[in-house]
């Protein structure tokens, strides 16, 4: 597993934990906002990095060393 | 309700409203120009496509700038949800997220290194010198109500009638506010307009792009919905839907009707309805 996709599952761990022990706990107001600004964004940014496809390693080189002919 | 429950509730409600009201808008410019344009759920399906898609962060991206400012995004229409359908918090608040939205539109097109993000986020600070004026309609309401408070102000509607009928140029402020922050081909919005390409937007692609567009969906909803409230005071879900739906084909109209305008005359065209908005409330409120 790539390093993208593993920061991906740690995020979404912390942020589903997160997310879960506002929703059972029901902590005060405050903390309940904290958790929601931070961990909701970063929960859909980590649904992101797991789905997202990556392009083969052999293509690597293509994309970065080829001169840009696309015009 | 547990307060985590009415926001995440309230979040993905405003995604999926948004999400089909720019399918709406869409469909409404398209059919102007006698296309059949796109299904309703064009942007949904985008959304999800995008997190599927393939997705390569540039050498010249300012990282983790790149992808952190997607997350900024995000969280400060959060926020405004928070402040808004779940608390209805201080108006006062709406207005710094929106100040805040143009210094992300900023960031983020400087943090692309693109050229043509860097264009767009030189335009993000030339359009808030419009855009913010423009939300100067708040100062009006305070000065017709008495409070920032935005429970207040729908107790206050409650007791006097909706705001439109007595501030509608200040209404007109706000729907010039709404169209500079539409999405599609909108005449004001000079961030995004098409002559560089998608603005800030173009560098952030694939799983960032679909991440971009569910916030974009959020503040659409916000603003829909702030506009509703503060106008009309309380409402039913179903006439918050129905007001949505009838205030985004209108934009679409106005969007599929009008040329995009260049950043000199957008920015002269919100600043002179700014005025007109201002000077024209504070005279009615006083001599009318």
């Amino acid at each position: 597993m790539d390093k993208i996709k593993s920061i991906g599952w740690i995020i979404i761990v912390i942020s589903a934990v997160a997310i879960l022990y506002a929703l059972i706990f029901n902590p005060a107001a405050w903390i309940v906002y904290a958790i929601s600004l931070i961990f909701i964004p970063l929960f859909i940014l980590s649904l992101g990095l797991i789905s997202m496809a990556q392009g083969k390693k052999e293509d690597d080189e293509d994309k970065t060393k080829e001169p840009f002919i696309g015009y | 309700m547990n307060l985590m429950a009415d926001i995440l509730l309230n979040v993905t409600i405003a995604f999926l409203v948004g999400s089909v009201l720019f399918g709406i808008q869409r469909k409404v410019m398209a059919r102007i120009q006698l296309r059949p344009g796109p299904p309703i759920i064009q942007h949904l399906l985008h959304t999800m496509k995008f997190f599927i898609k393939e997705t390569v962060f540039p050498k010249t991206a300012a990282m983790p700038f790149y992808v952190v400012i997607t997350v900024i995004l995000c969280a400060i229409w959060v926020a405004a949800v928070i402040v808004g359908p779940v608390t209805q918090g201080p108006l006062l608040l709406l207005f710094a997220i929106f100040a805040i939205h143009k210094i992300v539109e900023h960031n983020a097109g400087s943090s692309s290194g693109s050229p043509y993000g860097k264009l767009s986020c030189v335009r993000a600070v030339f359009s808030a010198a419009a855009e913010l004026p423009l939300f100067a309609v708040l100062i009006i309401i305070f000065l017709q109500t008495g409070t920032m408070q935005l429970s207040t102000i729908v107790a206050y509607q409650a007791e006097h009638g909706a705001l439109i009928f007595t501030l509608p140029l200040a209404a007109m402020m706000f729907i010039a506010l709404i169209i500079s922050k539409s999405y599609y081909y909108s005449p004001l919005n000079i961030t995004l307009a098409k002559d560089i390409v998608s603005g800030f937007e173009t560098e952030h692609f694939g799983m960032l792009r679909g991440f971009i567009m569910i916030s974009e969906a959020i503040t659409w909803y916000m603003l829909l919905w702030v506009f509703l409230t503060v106008f009309f005071g309380a409402l039913s879900p179903l006439m918050y839907l129905i007001g949505m739906v009838i205030l985004t084909a209108l934009i679409g109209a106005v969007n599929a009707l009008t040329p995009i305008l260049n950043p000199n005359h957008s920015v002269m065209t919100e600043i002179t309805l700014a005025f007109i908005g201002i000077v024209g409330s504070i005279i009615m409120m006083f001599y009318i």
